[in-house]
């Protein structure tokens, strides 16, 4: 990736929690309606893309969690997968938005990612989030788009309390220290 | 807490939405044709019922997609939540 700047670049612990930001990865939004759209995805991948609300499907290199009923997210499950980035995103932007099946945009650096983890994870989102945990924090591979401190976030549980969060750039050092701060007062 | 059933997400809290006004406003196929009060008629005028209503809402902070919801305006109950594109499922 040319140019990445980090916009917290930063690793906190606390009792029980631990937060990190997670960068560079790649992220990909795709958007398509149709059974097309989803099988050639699927091809591309070699994962499908879930049609289930809130869930997530994925591979030891990839995931891709549901945003809404066209619209998912792609991101690689580590830094190395960086190297595969273009062709990754070539590969999806020939075969789905050059023959109009949907679309594919990068959203890598939309998007920063913070990889929460620990026990007191949900306690931790309770603090300023509307979203009932109860069903979500038991459900391996659940995603979510919510508000955290009035800003609009997309949650990933990824394992029993691990989760990764994804927030806009522009919001993500607000909502960092802001998590850091609710973390302290645990 | 106001909870509405989205329904594409289920049920999630009123903060993540946001209200699009009155359902089922058929916007004129000429309206090059109207006059300027049918246009303001089109444009600005609401029932603004106090009981049950027809509207549009938004789940904005979640899908983004919209879609239509009966609520009685005088207590809050929801009613029904369709799809967009759907009939009311109450008259």
């Amino acid at each position: 990736m040319l140019n990445y700047n980090s916009p917290i670049n930063d690793t906190k612990k606390y009792p029980e929690i631990e937060i990190s930001e997670v960068e560079p990865i790649i992220k990909l939004n795709l958007r398509g309606k149709n059974r097309d759209f989803i099988t050639k995805v699927g091809k591309v991948l070699s994962i499908i893309p879930p049609t289930d609300p809130n869930t997530s499907s994925g591979n030891d290199n990839l995931s891709i969690l549901w945003l809404g009923p066209d619209e998912w997210m792609v991101y690689a499950n580590d830094k190395n997968a960086l190297n595969d980035r273009g062709i990754l995103e070539d590969k999806l932007f020939n075969e789905i938005s050059k023959v109009k099946l949907g679309s594919v945009t990068n959203v890598t650096d939309h998007l920063v990612m913070i990889n929460i983890r620990g026990n007191k994870v949900f306690e931790l989102l309770s603090t300023g989030c509307p979203f009932n945990f109860n069903d979500f924090m038991n459900s391996k591979g659940a995603t979510t788009q919510t508000l955290l401190n009035h800003v609009d976030i997309i949650i990933h549980n990824k394992n029993v309390n691990d989760l990764n969060l994804f927030v806009r750039r522009s919001f993500s050092n607000h909502l960092w220290s802001w998590i850091n701060d609710s973390a302290s007062r645990l | 807490m106001f909870l509405i059933n989205c329904p594409y997400c289920g049920e999630r809290d009123q903060s993540e939405f946001s209200a699009g006004g009155e359902a089922h406003i058929v916007r004129p196929k000429q309206p090059t044709e109207l006059s300027d009060d049918q246009w303001a008629e089109f444009l600005f005028m609401r029932k603004n019922i106090k009981g049950i209503q027809l509207e549009r809402w938004n789940h904005a902070h979640g899908c983004r997609k919209w879609f239509n919801m009966v609520r009685d305006t005088s207590n809050d109950k929801i009613h029904a939540v369709y799809k967009m594109g759907e009939k009311p499922p109450i008259k």
